[in-house]
């Protein structure tokens, strides 16, 4: 008896001790962090500034790295990650910027490069990172045509006339995304038409880009006619999702009131049973 | 003679059912002090039914492999008619279950159902419980979503702290290094035929215990006392009782038309509720979305496993603890049933529930 | 408590009423999704088109597509002059293959042959491929 508690006691002992030596909790890390950021992260001064600024960015968000825009190669440790021969473009030139970022945003280097704005470039005009920023890039609002940005170089008049002509539809947009969200939320079927409504947004806003006044005045009001399609079947679904529920309302009264009846029942058994 | 007579009559010649009818329903006596508490086993056929039922018609349209299942599962959300309706009820039916069983278990160890002569009930209930925590498990991924995934993912990591052939355990668990494929395709056939096959059997048997040693009779009022144990099989009769029906099955019938309610109003009201957004996008092993828990039934071993040093030594106090409460029949041996007499067990069963409670909170919160 | 003026049995009698009421209210309600979730969809063949590049088409070959829920196969048989039909076989609904040292369709079922003008050439099939209409539209092809 005493021998088989003992046997027991050491046993549960060691398979403690055993325990105890063993490793904490293992982590799920994910992140496996690319070069460009380890480097710079820990470098004073401007050459680590872009990586602060760049976490907070919309970039970031959407998994757009250094390497995405600067070129080379993420996954090395040496300074061979920013040669040429890897692609590395380093820090482009004023007049390089639109094509820098236009590789990806093909639609607005085209109409900026076509407006006022565009060929103005190299002489004191205005390009994309002068409004948006390099690493700090938000996501893009009418919120960038102010009169303190804008009135550095001219005045405000037709850059505020723009900004009323878009304000209510980028705000119709913005409501629109948060609808969708929330029936996706609702486990509706939504890709579609956020596809839809992310491209109808892109197209909204690269047209401000040839900040021409009648043409984004024009191209505002075909923008609200899709916009409307989209708004409608929204509102179908809504409606649906209301209907439900009042289905649902009946049900679960139904079954309280079920449930009160048998209760009543049983209570007229209780009663002769006493 | 009326329809219905008749057909009693032709299978009565031939099976004698009225007998079974009688000693089943109306003869079947039950204690006169018996409480609402006994519903709850009604309650948990008639939701794991409606599990069953809603199980086959998921199993129409869903497709279990990785690149079709989340498209089906959103098939049936949006296309097929009320599919939303099935997929809802299946899913919040599963966690109304979970709740259904632990007041369940509550009752029986409050009232001291669990001991000799029926602690094959209590056996066969707990395999049940876990049966049945398994059954979710399993589910759980069908859906491929991230919350699918990356749960499972969760769930299944936890075996690696096993000494030794932790490793292997989670590979066999995964049907390989990471949830994938082989993992969706095990978890499928689990969920679908594997436990159900030894579900179906320890219910009955459990049912069969429950008929067979007759209800137990609360251990309350001022006549109860004790009763010595029997050297041979007696079915414990109650012959001042009241008939199971229609007495009593109104009752039942009155507390499943309540869970029923509680269901459909999360159903159609709150949805949401066991659904965070991760439920809704596709799984993406690459990408770990931020805060993914266990359901709330699983958070207090998550938060244990959080909680100690060693995961390890996390996952052994939780496994002593669940060998510890499905042997409980054989460790507590004391004849007492009365709570007010039990202060020992009383406090640890208090305190049980507030560790579960508070550890799940903790967890949710963590 | 004394006796009520109503007798329990009378109020229970009542009540089962109610209770059997709402009781087929409420199998009415679980029937009606029942039926509507297992009943195959009411034809999704709406008046939907479908446009492809024409390209897709090489001159005397097929294009394999899916159109309203159904397979369905483009012809371009010369320049310029396009067929399109179900390539479900009128037999018994295998669906058709293309024989493009042959020109024409074969169902692995039951040998059925189909000429690409849809024409039953021999086999079992009853009757010629189902035909859907075709516009052409510059370099897109519509169909439906």
């Amino acid at each position: 008896m005493i021998n088989s508690l003992l046997l027991f006691r050491t046993v549960l002992s060691t398979v403690v001790m055993a325990a105890v030596l063993f490793s904490p909790p293992s982590a799920l890390a994910q992140e496996t962090e690319n070069s460009c950021l380890q480097c710079h992260e820990s470098q004073p001064g401007r050459l680590g500034e872009p990586v602060t600024l760049w976490r907070t960015s919309i970039h970031a968000d959407n998994g757009i790295a250094c390497h995405s825009c600067h070129g080379g190669d993420p996954a090395l440790m040496s300074m061979e990650a920013m040669d040429p021969d890897r692609g590395f473009l380093g820090v482009p030139v004023e007049t390089d910027i639109p094509d820098f970022c236009g590789r990806c945003h093909v639609g607005v280097r085209e109409d900026y490069l076509k407006s006022a704005h565009g060929r103005a470039l190299g002489k004191g005009g205005p390009q994309c990172v002068t409004c948006h920023g390099n690493h700090r890039v938000m996501k893009a609002s009418p919120a960038l045509i102010n009169p303190q940005d804008c009135s550095r170089c001219h005045e405000y008049g037709r850059a505020g006339e723009i900004k009323g002509a878009v304000e209510e539809t980028d705000r119709l947009i913005g409501v629109l995304e948060g609808d969708l969200a929330a029936l996706h939320r609702a486990g509706i079927a939504t890709r579609e038409m956020e596809g839809e409504l992310f491209s109808l947004r892109n197209s909204f806003h690269r047209l401000f880009h040839s900040v021409e006044v009648e043409r984004v005045r024009a191209e505002t009001a075909r923008v609200r006619d899709d916009l409307e399609k989209i708004r409608h079947k929204v509102e179908q679904i809504q409606q649906t999702l209301f209907v439900r529920k009042v289905g649902g309302g009946i049900v679960v009264g139904l079954l309280v009131v079920a449930g009160l009846l048998a209760a009543f029942i049983r209570r007229t058994y209780h009663e002769e049973e006493a | 003679m009326g329809v219905k007579t008749k057909i009693v009559d032709f299978l009565d010649v031939r099976l004698g059912i009225r007998d079974i009818l009688e000693q089943n329903l109306t003869k079947y006596l039950l204690p006169r002090n018996i409480n609402v508490w006994y519903t709850l086993g009604a309650v948990l056929l008639t939701l794991f039914a409606i599990q069953f039922a809603t199980g086959i018609l998921l199993l129409i349209y869903y497709i279990p492999n990785t690149a079709d299942a989340f498209a089906s599962v959103q098939e049936i959300m949006n296309e097929v008619p009320f599919g939303w309706l099935i997929r809802t009820v299946h899913a919040v039916g599963a966690n109304i279950i979970v709740l259904a069983l632990l007041l369940h278990m509550l009752s029986v160890l409050f009232m001291a159902s669990y001991k000799r002569p029926r602690e094959l009930t209590w056996v066969a209930g707990f395999l049940i419980l876990l049966l049945s925590l398994g059954m979710c498990l399993t589910g759980y991924l069908l859906p491929w979503s991230q919350l699918s995934f990356w749960a499972t993912t969760v769930a299944t990591e936890s075996s690696s702290e096993i000494p030794l052939v932790g490793d292997a355990v989670v590979r066999f668990l995964r049907g390989g290094a990471m949830v994938g494929q082989p993992t969706l395709g095990r978890f499928f056939a689990l969920h679908v035929m594997g436990f159900p096959l030894v579900f179906g059997p320890l219910v009955l048997f459990h049912l069969f215990c429950v008929r067979r040693a007759g209800v137990s009779r609360p251990p309350f009022g001022e006549d109860y006392r004790p009763s010595e144990p029997l050297p041979v099989f007696r079915h414990e009769e109650h012959p001042e009782g009241i008939p199971f029906f229609p007495n009593y099955m109104a009752k039942d019938a009155a507390v499943i038309a309540f869970f029923l309610a509680l269901l459909f109003a999360i159903v159609f009201f709150a949805p949401g509720l066991f659904f965070p957004p991760a439920a809704f996008d596709p799984a993406d092993p690459f990408v770990t979305p931020a805060g993914i828990k266990p359901e709330w039934y699983f958070l207090w071993a998550y938060q244990t496993l959080k909680v100690f040093p060693s995961e390890f030594l996390g996952l052994a106090v939780q496994g002593g603890m669940v060998t510890f409460l499905l042997f409980l029949p054989f460790i507590d041996r004391f004849r007492e049933r009365r709570p007010a007499k039990r202060p020992v067990f009383v406090t640890c069963y208090v305190l049980g529930i507030l560790l579960f409670v508070g550890l799940s909170i903790w967890g949710h919160y963590s | 408590m004394e006796e009520s003026p109503i007798s329990p049995s009378r109020r229970r009698f009542f009540l089962s009423i109610l209770l059997a009421g709402i009781g087929a209210m409420l199998a009415a309600v679980a029937l009606w999704p029942l039926w509507r979730y297992l009943s195959p969809p009411a034809g999704s063949g709406k008046e939907e088109k479908m446009a492809m590049a024409r390209n897709l088409v090489p001159v005397g070959g097929a294009h394999f597509f899916q159109f309203n829920g159904h397979p369905a196969v483009l012809l371009q048989n010369s320049p310029g002059s396009f067929l399109a039909f179900s390539a479900v076989c009128t037999h018994l609904g295998c669906i058709i293959q293309w024989q493009p040292e042959k020109g024409e369709f074969l169902c692995p079922c039951h040998a059925g042959r189909f000429s690409s003008t849809g024409a039953v050439l021999a086999g079992p099939p009853p009757k010629p491929l189902e035909s859907i209409p075709v516009t052409l539209s510059g370099d897109q092809v519509l169909v439906g």
